[in-house]
């Protein structure tokens, strides 16, 4: 026997015959391919599954052996272990290991190419529709169906994912499996799989036949109900009864089962109302097991009669109780084994049969990379600094759809630079809306709670976006362009949302305005600090905007849209330009600003400055029902306007006492943890929504959610004491920004 | 790697009527995203008959030119929805997970995405 003809079973050499699948080669060395159970070879049920070649839960008698196949027997008592796929450095990620996914379409998907399944297809054709004929046998295993109905299958390609109008289950129908005691024992075959084995040469020993004797086979029939099996490991006799209630032994190599059949329809019954026509055996409808009394019914989840017998005892009558109750039906064949014997343990309780449970996807093992095959993780944004950042050595992480510089390495010197200096923050991911029309004013008054009305061309106004609740959805800025056309911008996560609330609402008013999202075509960076301006004027702009002043400008030769404005608390001036000049500008920024220490800033370094600043982060410290008096921002809204989305809900509430309050918090040391619960009097009454340990302030700055009046004035947060107070915790006049 | 070129041209937003009769020069493909949204490859200049018109010049969309045998080997795979039948024509959705755009026009089709997303899209379509 050359090296080219065997496998490898638990580390040792096992030679194997052309054509032999795994269990076979193995049988054929005389042993089993599990530890013990009914063999089918024909796919049914989990009695030969191993690892094979790293992958688990392989059935072994659907696999073809090859030269150096490696296979290991899962243990006998529990789950296979998980291999150690990569080292524990988890910045690594492991390599991929991709299935391939190929898509396509059917008029009909035929899934079993025997007897009936043939002529299916063969009706289908004749009917003039496109047949696509699937069976495991050739290779097309089919796993699932999902609605469309989509048919999954595993190929020797990879995946293949088949939409099709009609699905036809033509696969036939599986042997049973005995239940009673002894079926775990190694030496039990099927009919047909006895005659497999019988085919490819195997030694059965003394065989003796249960039931329906396979053709051709040498064994010796024997009469009686199966009462048990005998041996220890491997079967030495079996147990029959006779009608006078006499037990016989026989003693026997291999007990043939010849029990009768069922339906094979997992693939049918995770099917339920889809398209999918059930043919042939599959379709048809078998005599059901003897009631089961004792043995192990369900091998895959070793659920024994014992079990069974212990739900039923305690109420759980219907077949899916069982199920839930013991788990049976829910292992690696979905109930191929065990559905004939529980419904049959029901029956004869109850005195109905039950219909047969739903199976779920898939119907056989798959690996992970197979069931992720052709879907794909959200895809997230790069601003068209991102290599620039890279270069600076940020560390870029994902926020709001986006991926974004979290800090360059020393995010305290990054909150001095804007503190005491300059620095440039990438703000290319807050939405960005141009809106234009006659009714553009009028849209906006509905929108919004600040008066839209009299913001003048060149000026903007901080706004809030409520929903019909009252509840904060968004906040920006409304930038006057023209006395018909606006800029808008939101946050970075809610653009999208923010553009389909504007579309609707327009829609449904049926105003005159048009609507376009720029979000992804205009960059944007934020020059701030109190050396921001000094910069500006190097690079083009001799006279900055005032304080929520805007205008148009060349800066170091790229035409801006200059928004003064602030979130960090210092002067800041938002400069938004199209996305492919945006390298060129930043480096301008940059090289202009060198003598006066500038560094960018990440999301770090900005959280904490706006929050000394109180300033709130809409999804961050707001919650889904969070009123703008809730966050103590009853100042955004205008509630003598005459209308405007949220203002009935606003004006209902008002009077009604609330519980709940985003308060300022401070104590010394150290911040706590974003997310730690606020104590007073031994109750928690709320969380830290945001923290910062303030290098100007050298205490801990907190916004936080009080959710039970009366609201206390000094809280436990982390075991310390913090008091309760007003944001902002930062120049509260606004003279900075303004300077 | 597919390589995703930056595209130059003109985004307008208008009432769709106006949108429908505005006279693009000679050869401009014209893709239009929504009924009151057109993105004009390569135009610098349009003259549209309305007022409130939104007109930018836009370069923030990146796109390919496939063969149709690049078509079916490189993005079919990656698409779970069924593209038009008809030329030419401008199909949307994702492609690979990522939200793209086709312009198909007799045996050669535009892939195109935002230039946000042309690392994800590069990287998915290998």
């Amino acid at each position: 026997m050359t090296e080219a003809s065997r496998i490898v079973v638990d580390g040792r050499p096992m030679p194997f015959h052309p054509d032999d699948s795994v269990a076979l080669a193995v049988l054929r060395a005389g042993e089993h391919p599990h530890h013990g159970g009914t063999i089918c070879l024909a796919g049914d049920c989990g009695n030969c599954i191993a690892e094979v070649d790293g992958v688990a839960y392989v059935r072994t008698c659907q696999t073809p052996c090859r030269p150096g196949l490696v296979m290991h027997r899962h243990p006998a008592v529990g789950a296979p272990p998980l291999h150690p796929a990569v080292a524990l450095d988890t910045t690594t990620p492991p390599p991929a290991r991709r299935i391939s996914v190929q898509r396509s379409r059917a008029e009909v998907v035929v899934v079993g190419a025997g007897e009936s399944g043939t002529a299916a297809a063969s009706a289908a054709q004749r009917q003039g529709r496109s047949v696509t004929l699937l069976d495991g046998g050739q290779g097309m295993e089919v796993v699932a169906i999902y609605a469309g109905p989509t048919v999954i299958v595993r190929t020797p390609g990879g995946m293949a994912h088949i939409q099709a109008e009609e699905v036809i289950v033509a696969t036939g129908a599986a042997e049973l499996h005995p239940v009673c005691p002894g079926n775990a024992l190694v030496g039990l075959v099927t009919a047909n799989a006895a005659g497999q084995l019988h085919a490819a040469g195997v030694d059965l020993g003394v065989a003796v036949a249960i039931g329906s004797p396979p053709e051709g086979v040498p064994c010796t029939p024997v009469s009686g109900r199966l009462r048990r099996f005998e041996g220890h490991a491997r079967v030495t006799a079996v147990v029959t009864v006779d009608d006078d209630g006499g037990e016989r032994t026989t003693p026997c190599d291999t007990v043939i089962l010849g029990l009768g059949r069922a339906p094979r329809d997992v693939l049918s019954r995770m099917a339920e109302e889809l398209p999918v026509t059930v043919v042939g055996p599959a379709a048809a409808s078998f005599p059901l097991p003897p009631a089961p009394d004792a043995g192990t019914v369900c091998p895959c989840s070793r659920v024994d009669v014992d079990d069974l017998a212990s739900v039923w005892d305690r109420g759980f009558q219907e077949l899916e109780l069982v199920k839930r109750a013991t788990l049976a039906g829910t292992g690696t064949c979905q109930g191929s084994v065990c559905l004939p014997h529980l419904r049959a343990f029901i029956a004869e309780r109850s005195g109905q049969t039950p219909e047969p449970f739903t199976a779920r996807p898939a119907s056989r093992q798959i690996t992970l990379a197979e069931a992720a095959a052709g879907v794909h993780v959200d895809a997230f944004r790069r601003t068209a600094l991102h290599d620039e950042h890279v270069s600076l050595g940020a560390r870029m992480d994902r926020f709001g759809g986006w991926w974004r510089p979290w800090h360059y390495g020393d995010h305290v010197a990054e909150y001095w630079a804007v503190r005491e200096g300059v620095s440039l923050g990438d703000v290319s991911t807050l939405g960005k809306i141009l809106v234009s029309g006659p009714d553009a004013v009028e849209s906006l008054e509905r929108l919004y709670p600040v008066r839209v009305a009299d913001i003048r061309s060149g000026r903007s106004r901080y706004a809030l976006l409520l929903d019909e609740g009252g509840h904060l959805i968004d906040d920006g800025m409304i930038l006057r362009e023209t006395e018909t056309r606006f800029a808008l911008t939101f946050t970075s996560a809610g653009a999208a949302h923010a553009e389909m609330w504007l579309r609707d609402w327009i829609d449904m008013w049926g105003l005159r305005v048009h609507v376009l999202d720029r979000t992804m075509s205009l960059a944007a960076v934020n020059v701030t600090g109190p050396l921001a301006g000094r910069l500006l004027e190097r690079v083009g702009l001799p006279a900055p905007p005032r304080f929520l002043q805007h205008v148009h400008a060349e800066i170091a030769g790229v035409p801006c849209h200059v928004m003064r404005l602030s979130f960090t608390g210092e002067v800041s001036f938002e400069l938004h330009h199209d996305v492919h000049r945006s390298v060129e500008l930043w480096r301008a920024l940059l090289a202009n600003g060198s003598d006066l220490g500038i560094v960018p800033h990440g999301l770090q370094a900005l959280q904490g400055l706006r929050l000394e600043k109180g300033h709130v982060i809409v999804g961050m410290d707001t919650e889904l029902d969070s009123t703008p008096r809730r966050l103590g921002m009853d100042w955004a809204v205008q509630m003598d306007k005459a209308e405007f989305v949220g203002r009935s809900a606003l004006a209902r509430t008002a009077g009604l006492p609330d519980q709940r309050r985003l308060v300022g918090l401070t104590m010394p040391g150290i911040a706590p943890t974003e997310g730690s619960p606020i104590w007073s009097d031994r109750e928690v009454v709320g969380h830290v929504s945001s923290s910062f340990t303030s290098p100007l302030l050298g205490h801990a700055v907190m916004l936080g959610w009080l959710k039970r009046a009366p609201f206390p004035d000094t809280v436990t947060v982390d075991g310390r004491a913090a008091a309760v107070v007003r944001p902002p915790f930062y120049d509260p006049e606004g003279s900075r920004a303004r300077a | 790697m597919l390589v995703l070129e930056t595209l130059h041209g003109l985004r307008v937003i208008a009432a769709p009527a106006s949108l429908d009769g505005v006279r693009w020069s000679e050869g401009t493909i014209v893709l239009r995203f929504a009924p009151d949204e057109a993105f004009a490859l390569g135009a610098t200049e349009v003259q549209i008959p309305d007022e409130y018109a939104i007109v930018v010049h836009e370069s923030a969309f990146v796109g390919s030119w496939l063969t149709r045998e690049e078509l079916a080997d490189s993005v079919l795979p990656h698409i779970e929805w069924p593209l038009p039948e008809r030329r030419p024509s401008l199909a949307q959705g994702f492609v690979a997970g990522v939200p793209a755009k086709l312009w198909l026009d007799g045996d050669r089709a535009l892939l195109l995405c935002a230039a946000a997303y042309v690392h994800e899209l590069a990287d998915r379509l290998g």
